[in-house]
């Protein structure tokens, strides 16, 4: 059990005995998942807060130059940067990696930088010797569960959202323009993983969920803090749109059966699609304020001037 | 895409398999009796895996002493010289200390932890070569070293990886086929349909999930058998010498 947070006997059977008859202490359905709420700066691009229940965090996606990697010299870089501190709850502690700290900034990293979410290639500016370095900083302002799922969708909000200041190539120099002088650019995203966990608890013995042929094994959708102290095992599927599986992701805990496995795979899909849809409209949504406040109008051709 | 041809038109692999054939998969156990409770050696094709088992033993620090059940704890070392191209690893890389937290998950699960209070199992594994199958070569290798140290289970865990190239799922992937397809790992419980650990780092497309975990699971039974055959027929010449004492 996290240090410094302690959960009685009694609400650990309270709990579990709930969910034995399909309620949440927060309300919800077992297979139901919280509504995030993503906030969108309004002054300033690629900086996102996304609410997801209690949990709530902030990205900042930034952008230099840089000299990419020697064996890579057509590729920009891309960094995500996920550091939990104690402000977010008790039970992470400050500079310390545990080993939970490190799961949860590999399978974001694996869910969104190895799968390749944004273009590399399309960040270099002149080969072998200046690229872009594209860099994601996750705060963790608040823990209630949930953070890989909300981590995950925030550095796509916030990459979506992002522009880079345009730049002109003027023989060996590089002039980097204002975003007041010159409209920035924004990212190439080739696709939008987003990750949903699920929790497993046993509501009985070990030796039923092993040898017993009934899968009594209870699965829920966007745990909080309670019920993800509480688990037995966790499972973290990243899809996108177009039905691809990004990762999967059981690290152990309780032994699953695959028509469980398949069933999730199938939910985290509709909650997926949805949530990427929901994403798009936001972010249609912002650019056209944007386009109205800052009077873009006047910028087109053919402008009445 | 590869110049090679991962599965030609005939059906076969690089190495001369079948998309369905496991490669050679062998076992010893109580490879180094006088080191350590409880060992074993396996080669799964190419890669080879050394397990030792110590334990359960007091802790040595009082802190880490669990007063309901066992904890157990996995030390993972990649020799050098295990990959074509010799590196130096970092030992707290994050990729290896994500497969550590992931064996370690796993085998609190599947040992019956709860019969050794204030203990410690402590699981040493040396990586010797390896051509793909990592995660589910150390399991296979885990499982095999628990049995020979007497370490209550409750069942077998074996695991297998699987990958799908084109349409075609196959079985049991070996370097040359993992850096090109995406790869899926599980861990099979016993004979059961059950998923202990489950690993998919690439894409994959969700409606070719099934056809790959069905092969999955069909060769972690296999395993599971030559794991099985390998623990008789040590008990069997064990028993065989206590009769002629």
């Amino acid at each position: 059990m996290a240090k410094g947070v302690e959960i009685s006997t009694n609400e650990q059977l309270y709990v579990l005995e709930s969910l034995k008859q399909g309620f949440r202490t927060d309300g919800r359905k077992l297979d139901e998942a919280r509504q995030p709420n993503i906030t969108l700066s309004p002054t300033e691009y690629g900086y996102v807060e996304i609410e997801w229940g209690l949990t709530k965090l902030a990205v900042r996606v930034s952008a230099e130059i840089v000299a990419p990697y020697e064996d890579r010299p057509f590729e920009g870089l891309f960094m995500i940067n996920t550091e939990i501190s104690p402000m977010a709850s008790a039970q992470f502690e400050n500079g310390k990696n545990s080993d939970d700290e490190i799961l949860i900034s590999r399978l974001i990293e694996k869910a969104i930088r190895r799968s390749n979410a944004l273009d590399l290639e399309s960040l270099c500016i002149v080969a072998g010797s200046k690229v872009w370095q594209i860099r994601a900083d996750i705060n963790f302002l608040n823990y209630d569960g949930g953070i890989i799922d909300a981590s995950s969708l925030g550095v796509m909000v916030a990459l979506q959202h992002f522009k880079k200041p345009d730049i002109s190539i003027n023989g060996e120099d590089i002039i980097v323009h204002s975003i007041d002088e010159r409209q920035p650019i924004p990212l190439s995203i080739l696709h939008v993983p987003i990750c949903i966990s699920f929790l497993f608890f046993n509501p009985v013995g070990i030796e039923e969920n092993i040898k017993g042929d009934l899968n009594e094994e209870i699965s829920i959708i966007d745990a909080n803090q309670q019920e993800e102290l509480l688990r037995d095992g966790s499972l973290v599927i990243t899809i996108n749109k177009n039905r691809d599986l990004i990762q999967l992701s059981k690290n152990g805990g309780l032994p699953i059966d695959v028509m469980l496995l398949m069933q999730l795979a199938k939910k985290a899909y509709v909650i997926a699609d949805n949530l990427t849809d929901k994403i798009k409209d936001l972010l249609q949504a912002d650019e056209k304020e944007r386009y109205e406040r800052m009077n873009l109008k006047l910028l087109e051709v053919g402008a009445d001037r | 895409m590869s110049r090679m041809e991962l599965y030609s038109p005939e059906g076969l692999r690089i190495d001369g398999r079948r998309w369905n054939e496991l490669r050679r998969f062998e076992c010893r156990i109580n490879t180094h009796p006088s080191s350590s409770d409880g060992s074993s050696y396996i080669e799964q094709g190419n890669t080879k895996i050394i397990c030792m088992v110590q334990g359960p033993m007091e802790p040595s620090l009082k802190s880490q002493t669990n007063s309901s059940k066992a904890s157990i704890e996995i030390n993972l070392s990649i020799a050098n010289f295990s990959t074509i191209e010799r590196k130096k690893r970092l030992k707290n890389e994050k990729r290896l200390i994500e497969l550590k937290t992931t064996l370690e998950r796993t085998f609190e699960q599947s040992v019956i932890c709860k019969l050794y209070p204030r203990t410690v199992i402590q699981i040493n594994l040396h990586v010797l070569c390896q051509d793909g199958g990592l995660l589910a070569g150390m399991t296979n290798a885990i499982t095999l070293a628990l049995i020979d140290a007497g370490v209550a289970m409750y069942d077998y865990v074996s695991a297998i990886s699987a990958g799908l190239y084109d349409q075609t799922p196959l079985l049991d992937l070996n370097t040359l086929e993992e850096n090109d397809m995406s790869c899926l790992t599980i861990g099979v419980v016993g004979k059961s349909e059950k998923l202990a650990l489950l690993l998919l780092e690439d894409k994959m497309p969700l409606d070719l999930l099934e056809s790959v975990l069905a092969i999955g699971i069909a060769g972690g039974h296999r395993v599971r058998d030559l794991m099985d055959n390998e623990v008789r027929k040590h008990g069997n010449i064990r028993s065989s010498r206590l009769v002629d004492q």
